[in-house]
């Protein structure tokens, strides 16, 4: 990877690259594990940066990086331009919800891919992003799991659909997989209803 | 297999009339693109390339998706770890982990029409946000209008969305925190809209006949209740918009569910009885924040996808009346 790319990088993450430049980048990304690997890596030291994280050895990250970065915010809240503000009339809100509808497959199946290793069935760790000096509690028990599922299927039952919603379902869903009734299919039963059985 | 379900000859009118508006870039009117946005993501078929950038991390994921007559098909395929799939075919999905010979099966039963995305109380939604208009952007080579939803407070999160300009599809979505940042965006790198998509492209990739199956856990049983249990301290903008009983699997007792809703961010309530095994404190789980504690006798937990403050707060404030 050249300096080029690296300076296009760090110009992405502080939203500073022309769009069509962007554009390109965001293309390569999508066919180059390599390349987002290295804008993730930029965007961490963005938010060392910001001080969101503490962390050994911060100072000279800056020291390297100060020259590329600087302390703004990945995007700033002021940039919604207040002469356009409006006050939201019922539906909107609804409706903006339809977004996360189009994506939830995507939130859905990354939950899955990104968190393996921060399992409710492990100790929860308080989220270090955080302002907050919570207590670490104890494991998450099978009662909280169903609290988040039953949570899940609620919101969307009620028509306000959450964003998270889907993504901690199936989150939970490959969590309690050795848990879950097993459906014997062969190769005969390929079109029929599945049989659910329970697992010994 | 399950029929998947169909949308209402009225829903689709609905959908094809606000799909038939026109698109000016000229009208900033942020009304007017959710309606859009609303319409498109009913209606458009797309395939492409998805950034997701969350916690430090960027992952990237082919989807082709399909509506016809009101049944979603859709396939998405992580490009990065372990190659999952998610499959759907109208309301049946099957996740897909080849590397462990598994498919996961769950019914989604209540999304992706426009009716089920549409606030069902009578909640005056709006009063804790406001929506506008930032500015005309580009995402995956697209024009687009950038929308942005803002909390007043803190005990929300606030979304930004960037609209296509041509068909009013939601190229990139940010979850944003109190503080402007992102927690989290996705963004299509690339993206064909409204083009045929082929079968092939909507199938499988894996023979999944040797696979194992897994079925979602039953649902939970549920059934109406009153309870004189309520919360002296919602966070502005709050209301109960949900009220019912249920059984956890494996539980034979029932469990009251409260659900608190502003409009667009929701948090449920749970009240047990016992408090055997229960956890105290905060959980989180993706973009989910949980909080428990134990009053009168009972174990409350509060979940929902809003900031650690606002879970805590309300399950503090739960009591007897």
């Amino acid at each position: 990877m050249n300096d080029a790319i690296r300076m296009q990088i760090s110009a992405f993450v502080d939203g500073e690259l022309p769009d069509n430049e962007a554009d390109l980048l965001l293309r390569r990304m999508g066919q180059d594990a390599e390349l987002r690997q290295k804008v993730a890596e930029y965007l961490a030291i963005g938010r060392i940066m910001r001080g969101e994280t503490s962390v050994p050895g911060v100072d000279r990250v800056h020291e390297r990086v100060s020259a590329v970065l600087d302390d703004k915010p990945f995007e700033s809240p002021d940039d919604v331009q207040p002469e356009t503000r409006r006050p939201a009339i019922r539906p909107l809100l609804g409706i903006a919800v339809a977004a996360s509808v189009a994506l939830l497959a995507i939130f859905g199946l990354q939950q899955m891919t990104v968190d393996t290793g921060d399992t409710a069935t492990t100790p929860v760790v308080a989220d270090a992003d955080s302002a907050t000096t919570y207590t670490v509690p104890q494991p998450v028990n099978n009662q909280l799991r169903e609290y988040y599922r039953s949570h899940g299927a609620m919101t969307n039952e009620n028509g306000a659909n959450g964003i998270n919603t889907r993504l901690v379902t199936l989150r939970l869903e490959e969590e309690v997989l050795e848990g879950s009734s097993v459906i014997e299919k062969d190769a005969d039963e390929q079109t029929e209803e599945p049989v659910t059985t329970q697992q010994p | 297999m399950k029929s998947p379900r169909i949308q209402s000859p009225a829903c689709l009118l609905l959908i094809a009339l606000l799909a038939a508006q026109p698109a000016l870039a000229s009208d900033k009117d942020p009304a007017v693109w959710l309606q859009r946005m609303g319409a498109a993501v009913q209606s458009t078929n797309y395939e492409g390339t998805v950034l997701r950038i969350r916690g430090g991390k960027v992952e990237a994921l082919k989807v082709a998706h399909t509506v016809s007559d009101g049944v979603i098909r859709e396939k998405v395929v992580a490009q990065d770890g372990n190659g999952l799939e998610i499959i759907r075919n109208g309301n049946e999905v099957h996740c897909i982990l080849p590397d462990r010979k598994t498919v996961l099966v769950e019914e989604w039963d209540d999304q992706s029409t426009l009716f089920s995305t549409l606030p069902s109380s009578d909640i005056r939604f709006g009063a804790e946000y406001d929506v506008g208009y930032v500015r005309e952007d580009r995402v995956a080579g697209r024009k687009t209008m950038m929308i942005a939803i803002r909390p007043h407070d803190d005990y929300r999160y606030g979304h930004r969305i960037w609209l296509d300009i041509e068909t009013g599809f939601p190229l990139q979505t940010q979850l944003i925190a109190g503080d402007g940042t992102a927690i989290e965006q996705v963004k299509f790198a690339e993206i064909t809209l409204n083009a045929e998509i082929h079968a092939s492209a909507l199938a499988p990739s894996y023979v999944t006949d040797s696979f194992q199956w897994f079925d979602r856990p039953t649902r939970h049983e549920s059934r109406s209740v009153e309870t004189n249990w309520v919360s002296d301290s919602l966070p502005k903008g709050f209301q109960a918009v949900s009220l019912h009983e249920e059984q956890m699997p494996g539980n034979d007792e029932f469990v009251t569910h409260i659900l608190y809703s502003d409009g667009l961010a929701n948090v449920s309530v749970f009240i047990a009885d016992t408090v055997a095994e229960s956890v105290q404190g905060p959980s989180r789980v993706a973009g989910s924040n949980s909080f428990s504690v134990v009053s009168d006798g009972h174990s409350i937990t509060a979940v929902g996808e809003v900031p650690a403050v606002t879970v805590e707060q309300i399950a503090r404030s739960m009591r007897l009346r």
